[in-house]
């Protein structure tokens, strides 16, 4: 039971080289460090994403002549994004269950080209209305994150 | 013809044999079985590096609730241990105590959460006490914000505006991470 290796036949006095190993030890430790990890398990990753309520003091940025003030804004009609002398609309689309959404993938693509033309900015103000519900502020926030706009503020639209 | 025993009968030449009369001797078989433990080993090796791979660390750093939904994030850092603020549909909790109904939150236009700004405010003097000798650990105004995904922001600014008050200026909307969260990726306290 639980051999290395099966008993060779031993003649003339000669001692088996093979050992047997006890298992059982291993075996209750093995259940010990089963039953303490399933108790300690985290099923669920919790991930934060850190912002600053407009109330705070706004981190400063390394280089403020290559920055602007950049808001992205979050209405009933979708995501406007402005800037000093520009704005630009992204209206909401139709969801998987017909419902309109806002559109993440036009703004992670208009954030991206921000970005490449301003790779000094990091700072953003996401300024959503009342109704805007929690999923998509999480959502626009982490949009924000994802194309390096690292200091995030939040502020009521209204 | 002698009655016999039902079964296999060998020849008397063979089962004089001491080769194949071996074979025909009738006896009792043991009650004991060997187990295999060399696969039970195994697997339970693959279990251990399995859930130490999953091990964490820091454990619980929210109070999960059935009644609030995290929405997902792709781009976020690993919780710090902290307060935590949740809002479900109900109620608004601060570390598991509840400080107001959700539903008292949407109604007026005022900004203030008396309640919830008490409650941080007895959580900084707490601290501040726990830590009076200890300059190298300063009070940083984190807190931990978790909602369910359909509570709009009209409460979630309420509660900001509580922590502002407060003093809790660091604000971290908890989410659920999707993709792999980076263990050395902290949040980076102001």
């Amino acid at each position: 039971m639980a051999g290395a290796s099966p008993h060779p036949a031993v003649h003339g006095g000669k001692k088996a080289l093979d050992a047997e190993l006890n298992l059982v030890p291993f075996i209750d430790l093995l259940s010990c460090c089963i039953s303490f990890l399933l108790i300690t398990a985290v099923w669920t990753q919790i991930a934060g994403l850190q912002v600053a309520s407009s109330g705070g003091p706004p981190e400063p940025q390394q280089n403020q002549e290559a920055t602007i003030d950049l808001k992205l804004l979050l209405t009933e009609k979708g995501y406007s994004l402005t800037m000093p002398g520009a704005q630009l609309d992204i209206p909401k689309v139709a969801g998987p269950d017909g419902q309109p959404t806002f559109d993440k993938k036009a703004l992670a693509e208009k954030l991206k080209t921000v970005k490449s033309n301003l790779p000094d900015q990091t700072a953003i103000t996401v300024e959503p209305e009342d109704a805007v519900a929690y999923d998509d502020l999480v959502s626009t926030v982490d949009a924000c994150l994802g194309e390096q706009l690292r200091n995030v503020t939040v502020a009521p639209l209204n | 013809m002698a009655i016999v025993a039902p079964g296999k009968r060998p020849g008397i030449r063979i089962e004089k044999s001491r080769v194949f009369g071996k074979k025909f001797v009738r006896t009792k078989k043991l009650g004991y079985a060997s187990l295999m433990l060399t696969s039970l080993v195994d697997m339970f090796t693959i279990i251990v590096i399995f859930l130490l791979m999953n091990f964490s660390a820091n454990g619980e750093v929210l109070y999960m609730s059935k009644d609030i939904k995290l929405p997902d994030a792709f781009h976020g850092a690993q919780l710090d241990r902290a307060p935590v603020i949740s809002v479900s549909g109900d109620a608004v909790t601060f570390d598991g105590r509840q400080v107001a109904h959700t539903a008292d939150l949407m109604k007026g236009d005022v900004l203030n959460v008396p309640e919830l700004e008490d409650a941080l405010r007895d959580e900084r003097r707490r601290y501040d006490q726990i830590h009076q000798n200890e300059p190298d650990r300063p009070f940083r105004g984190l807190v931990n914000v978790q909602a369910d995904r359909r509570i709009p922001f009209r409460i979630i600014k309420r509660v900001m505006f509580a922590c502002n008050q407060s003093g809790f200026g660091n604000i971290n909307f908890a989410a659920l991470a999707k993709g792999s969260l980076p263990r050395d990726k902290k949040i980076a306290l102001k």
